[in-house]
């Protein structure tokens, strides 16, 4: 009976053809390693988000009076809402810790190359609503930490040229963050996840085209690919199932950890924290935006150290296959980078003293510039490596690589 | 690849480490009925004055094993469900004090150290040779010293005053998360069962990879 369901439904609608073609047939290249996890957890914790919010949000109340005592009605009253609540909070910290490794997984092995810049792109828009959805979000419990974060992050737009105190008024629907910001946050809140689950299909459908890099970056050939079911399948369970222990060791052992203790206290315009500091995941951004001395300047700071990422596929100038495994230049850039990272991050969680503002101006200068150094060491580590001599494994694959998407682009422009 | 997470897990590591400005005394909540019952009577009798706790009602009193009898006495007319909200008028402890004094039910999160801070807080007070009271932690408090501690001079009545605060700040510990056990002792159990799940995975993976050559 099943099968005569399939059939009929084959008839009308390329059901099984598609499963077989794009799930469990996906040709996937064999020597993929664990830092291939992350993609599919990415995929999980968004899922484990829209489950918990939407029934967060039959509890939650978005006015100004009543979502921080809703909030505690969850907590307290209502059947396993501390578990929802906790669930979701941590979530969000847990999809910025997935999605970090997975761009860094990205740099390292130079993934954002031809031909998988959409891909890059693709990802760098749902980095971008992934921060969105986040912020909005933090605003909902209400607190003191939800309220002047969401202050200050809306202030920046005063930068905007001409129009910017408008555009600060049009965002809040007030003068102020109040009761018309609550209840806009929550409505985008809630529409955000989905437009990120739009922006994954469009992102699976690249990965699908162009297919997985791999640690060697080198295309594979047919008989190094094997099919998606069951060895990614049973490979990602047993990484979703380590993932879940240091995630449930976040909900169930410390999960104020993750919540500042001054969003415990409902929010107050009249009184300002002695010290406002956004989420973890914030904090290497908002340390740029606080390195320049100029408002202007800092938020434009901030905001290309965001989209900077997007000019990877061309301030990487390099060919050498394989990312930073066979480019020790690259690799080393790649390491200093991580740390500047940590640096900032640091240095946007303490309160700024004279010492922190250099140091962070310092990190800031880094940070650009690695970027910016990046086009001049890759095209000076290709030529480098050359001199040296390559194997002539990676020689053959750099010459069959070329001519495989000169051929696809011909294969393409014929049809 | 490896070493970019050393990195990162010694950047958590270094940011955890920060070290907060003023000393805390640390405590050691206690999280037994008969210490955080001890807990209710003191914040009835010396806070409840002053301090609303709006999340908490009478109701959830008889759960933690006070006696009905106190609870009828402290309730009056009130109902079992009606909050524990304080018995003076927030305008008069305004006016009275200045300050207005905050609810109490999520105190033990609601600051930098947590039960440490408000235990620290507590039994910070000390008496200059002025004859004036301060606090340590929070100098510029408008909350008189409460239980003492800047009068009490004799080893035996500090201990006393030390032990009730632990007391009551093992009450708002257990009043700022009234399902902080039950929260542990099901994450025992999830643990328990990812920790066998994930090993079987483990074991199927490396079955169904050992049939690749
Ligand atoms: C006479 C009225 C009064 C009584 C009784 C009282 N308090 Fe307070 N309390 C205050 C006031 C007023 C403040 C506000 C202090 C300020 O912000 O300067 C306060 C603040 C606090 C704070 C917050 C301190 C901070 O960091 O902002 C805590 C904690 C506290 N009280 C605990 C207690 C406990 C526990 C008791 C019972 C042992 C108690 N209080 C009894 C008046 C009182
Ligand atoms: C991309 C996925 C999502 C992310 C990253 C995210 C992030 C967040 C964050 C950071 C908070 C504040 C948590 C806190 O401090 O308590 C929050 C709260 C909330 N979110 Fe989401 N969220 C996501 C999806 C959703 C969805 C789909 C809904 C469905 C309606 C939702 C509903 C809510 C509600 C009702 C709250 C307030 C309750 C609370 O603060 O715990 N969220 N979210």
């Amino acid at each position: 009976m099943p099968h005569r369901i399939i059939n009929w439904i084959d008839q009308r609608f390329p059901l099984t053809s598609f499963v077989k073609h794009e799930l469990t047939g996906y040709p996937t290249p064999r020597n993929l390693s664990y830092w291939w996890n992350f993609g599919f957890l990415a995929g999980f914790v968004l899922m484990l988000q829209v489950a918990t919010g939407i029934f967060l949000a039959m509890h939650y109340k978005a006015d100004i009076a009543m979502s921080f005592d809703s909030i505690q009605h969850i907590m307290r009253d209502v059947n396993y809402g501390w578990l929802l609540r906790y669930l979701h909070s941590t979530g969000a910290s847990a999809f910025f810790f997935v999605i970090f490794i997975h761009m860094a997984r990205t740099l390292y092995y130079g993934s954002y190359r031809a031909p998988r810049e959409l891909l890059w792109w693709t990802g760098q828009g749902l980095l971008l609503l992934l921060m969105g959805t986040a912020f909005m979000g933090y605003l909902l419990p209400w607190g003191q930490m939800s309220f002047w974060g969401a202050t200050v992050i809306t202030n920046l737009f005063r930068a905007t040229p001409f129009i910017g105190d408008q555009v600060v008024i049009w965002l809040r629907g007030d003068y102020t963050v109040g009761d018309a910001t609550l209840t806009r946050f929550f409505a985008l809140h809630y529409l955000f996840p989905f437009l990120i689950i739009g922006a994954v299909i469009v992102h699976l459908v690249a990965l699908h085209t162009v297919k997985s890099s791999n640690p060697s970056g080198i295309n594979l050939q047919d008989k190094d690919n094997i099919p998606f079911h069951p060895y990614f399948t049973i490979k990602d369970l047993y990484g979703l199932g380590l993932f879940l222990m240091l995630y449930s060791v976040f909900v169930f052992f410390m999960p104020d950890s993750l919540i500042e203790p001054a969003n415990n206290i409902p929010a107050n315009p009249m009184v300002t924290p002695n010290h406002i500091v956004p989420e973890w995941y914030f904090l290497p951004f908002y340390a740029i935006l606080r390195s320049v001395p100029n408002m202007v300047g800092g938020v434009v700071a901030m905001g290309v150290s965001v989209l900077i990422f997007a000019f990877m596929p061309y301030l990487d100038r390099s060919r050498i296959p394989g990312g930073a495994h066979y480019r020790p230049m690259f690799r080393g850039l790649f390491y200093f980078f991580a740390i500047d990272m940590g640096v900032l991050g640091y240095i946007g969680y303490i309160p700024p003293t004279e010492q922190s503002i250099l140091i962070g101006q310092v990190a800031t200068f880094i940070y650009f510039t690695l970027f910016l150094i990046l086009p001049f060491l890759s095209k000076f580590e290709e030529r480098w490596l050359m001199k040296r001599g390559l194997t002539p494994e990676i020689e053959a694959l750099i010459a069959s690589e070329a001519k495989e998407i000169s051929e696809k682009s011909k294969k393409r422009s014929k049809r | 690849m490896n070493k970019f997470m050393m990195v990162l897990a010694s950047c958590c590591l270094a940011a955890s480490a920060l070290a907060s400005e003023v000393k805390l005394d640390t405590v050691k909540v206690g999280i037994d009925k008969p210490t955080v019952g001890r807990g209710v009577e003191a914040m009835m009798t010396d806070c409840h004055s002053c301090h609303s706790m709006k999340y908490i009602k009478y109701r959830d009193l008889l759960s933690l094993g006070v006696d009905k009898k106190k609870v009828d006495e402290w309730r009056g007319d009130q109902p079992m469900d009606a909050a524990l909200m304080a018995q003076m008028p927030e305008a008069d402890a305004m006016a009275a004090y200045g300050s207005a004094p905050p609810d109490l039910s999520l105190m033990a999160k609601a600051r930098e150290g947590g039960a440490n801070y408000v235990y620290s807080y507590l039994l910070g007070y000390y008496t200059t040779p002025d004859g004036t009271t301060h606090n340590h932690i929070f100098p510029a408090t408008k909350m008189p010293d409460i239980l003492g501690m800047s009068n009490a001079k004799e080893a035996a009545e500090r201990t006393a005053i030390q032990g009730k605060a632990r007391d009551i700040v093992s009450y708002l510990v257990w009043a700022s998360d009234p399902h902080a056990q039950e929260r542990q002792s099901l994450g025992y159990y999830v643990m328990g069962y990812l920790f066998v799940l994930t090993l079987m995975l483990y074991f199927v993976k490396n079955q169904i990879w050992a049939k690749l050559k």
